[in-house]
């Protein structure tokens, strides 16, 4: 079963007048205000440098917001001290379009991996890899290397590693980028069943057949600012239909 | 959990070490020819000390004349005067007779020997001084004594001690900037090293970083990484050096026969030390510098 967004729970991701401005002066972000409650299920979409990807690495903490807050969890993440940032990181399941996998290391160190970082013990990190990667249908593919996989079971795997440790939130970023459309159905059906399980899914997507299908909540990105944000949105706006704002 | 985290930092060590052989085996080729210049710095050093050590306790030995009137019981108590001062390490009183007994067992005085009539030589006191910078001080207690010999007081040659402390100064301080320029050049070779093996593993890195690893899970097996080099590249440079120590110095010593070289197994064991101990450090510290810039969250 689906976890529906529920806007009425607390919100475990706010932006706050989040303003970015990088050295060169280019402004990705102006002004964003978004509140993400804990369960959601939520797109972000817009064209080209339109400050999706600047959002995400804002909320994986790679960039600083030039100006305003952003809370993760209770967590500031601009005030938060660079040795706090690992802590912080095992909280997030991350996926990405180049899928981020080792090429030297097997399925299986590959989703391992995620555990040893938090000083795991063998037993359970063979237990927890086994059902992450039961979870992504890619039982007995431990010992394979990544580039003897498809692209759809590269990403499942990274999906995996992103899951291992049962992360509170998963942000993605274009995680369909480079499939075909019936892979990438696949590995939407997975993020949903990883949100099925309570986990807060933040994704930003070109894929409009994706979007347009699930219809969850769609915050739409244009020139660093929110143009919508649909509780049961679309990829293109659709004047007709009445718009719900998140705050 | 700091034993797992060290066991994954020396498995992941071992592994890249293997994985990325080229780069391994460039860092340990660099480190090899650094290290056995630096064990042929300290090779060479050994045998100039060894040289060095035989001058000084030649010239660290001062011969005070005693003058033929002075009381026994005088030159007793000066002996024990010197004795007790610590800069002092033996004091041997010689007769007349034992003087004249040692001059003439010298086979360079053999002709001399045979025109001297009586004794014309004096009583002494053979000093040995620990260290060389004292001997000059002794030789003015000496001088200051009043049973010297005013003629002849002492043996000691100022200039040439002076000469002598001079020139082990500036070679020792030769040997040590030779060294600490072979260990900061070897400091720049081994990170830059490092450095292309951590730009070939930095998806790595950052996969690292974004999964949750701290900064030291990161850097770890980096530094274990490059102190395996480190140590595997003394231990060839050890071996290269051992075998080729001996005839070295057999070489030196048919060519250079004044300068009274030796070979010294002794010095294995402590060169060996100090390469493996240089080896292992040099890793570790080329390694964190060059794994600084990718780590840094």
């Amino acid at each position: 079963m689906l976890l529906t967004p529920d806007f009425d729970t607390r919100p475990v991701i706010t932006f706050q007048h989040v303003f970015k401005t990088y050295p060169t002066g280019t402004e990705a972000l102006r002004d964003i205000n978004l509140e993400v409650p804990e369960g959601d299920f939520l797109f972000l979409v817009g064209p080209s440098g339109a400050g999706k990807s600047t959002m995400v690495r804002l909320l994986i903490r790679e960039e600083k917001p030039s100006k305003g807050k952003i809370f993760v969890d209770g967590i500031e993440l601009g005030r938060m001290k660079r040795r706090r940032l690992p802590y912080y990181r095992r909280k997030v399941g991350l996926v990405f379009q180049d899928f981020k996998l080792l090429p030297n290391l097997t399925v299986y160190e590959n989703v391992a991996f995620a555990l040893r970082v938090l000083g795991e013990p063998d037993h359970r990190v063979q237990t927890r890899v086994a059902d992450a990667l039961d979870t992504v249908s890619l039982s007995g593919k431990e010992h394979t290397y990544p580039a003897n996989l498809s692209g759809g079971e590269q990403q499942r795997v990274a999906i995996a590693r992103a899951l291992v440790h049962a992360p509170r939130f998963i942000i993605a970023d274009e995680p369909t980028g480079n499939l075909d459309p019936a892979t990438a159905w696949e590995i939407m059906q997975l993020f949903l069943r990883i949100n099925a399980r309570g986990a807060t899914v933040v994704m930003a997507t070109h894929n409009r057949e994706i979007v347009d299908l699930l219809r969850r909540r769609v915050v739409a990105i244009d020139a660093g600012q929110i143009a919508r944000d649909d509780r049961s949105g679309r990829y293109h706006d659709v004047v007709a239909k009445p718009q719900v704002r998140a705050q | 959990m700091l034993l797992r985290n060290l066991k994954f930092a020396l498995n992941s060590a071992w592994q890249s070490f293997w994985r990325n052989l080229a780069v391994s085996l460039a860092a340990v080729l660099s480190i090899t020819l650094i290290l056995i210049l630096a064990g042929i710095n300290l090779l060479v050093g050994h045998a100039f000390s060894q040289v060095l050590d035989n001058f000084r306790a030649k010239v660290s030995e001062i011969s005070i004349n005693v003058s033929d009137d002075t009381p026994l019981q005088t030159v007793y108590d000066f002996q024990q005067q010197l004795t007790a001062d610590p800069r002092v390490m033996s004091v041997h009183f010689v007769t007349k007779e034992q003087a004249l007994a040692q001059f003439k067992a010298d086979p360079q005085n053999v002709v001399l020997a045979q025109q001297i009539e009586g004794n014309p030589l004096d009583a002494k006191l053979d000093v040995r001084v620990r260290s060389l910078g004292d001997v000059a001080a002794i030789d003015t207690v000496a001088r200051r004594w009043p049973g010297v010999d005013p003629t002849d007081p002492t043996n000691y040659q100022g200039d040439f001690v002076n000469r002598m402390l001079e020139l082990s100064q500036w070679l020792s301080l030769a040997g040590v900037g030779l060294l600490l320029i072979l260990l900061t050049v070897s400091v720049v070779i081994v990170m830059n090293t490092i450095r292309t093996a951590v730009y070939h593993r930095r998806k790595e890195i950052e996969v690292m970083k974004l999964v949750g690893a701290t900064e030291w899970f990161v850097r770890g097996p980096f530094v274990i990484e490059g102190i395996m080099t480190g140590m595997i590249a003394a231990a060839i440079a050890l071996a290269l050096l051992v075998v080729a120590y001996p005839p070295a110095v057999d070489r030196f010593k048919s060519d250079i026969g004044f300068i009274p070289l030796s070979y010294d197994p002794a010095f294995i064991s402590s060169l060996a030390q100090d390469l493996l101990l240089a080896g292992a450090m040099l890793g570790a510290l080329g390694s964190y510098i060059g794994v600084r810039r990718y780590v840094r969250i």
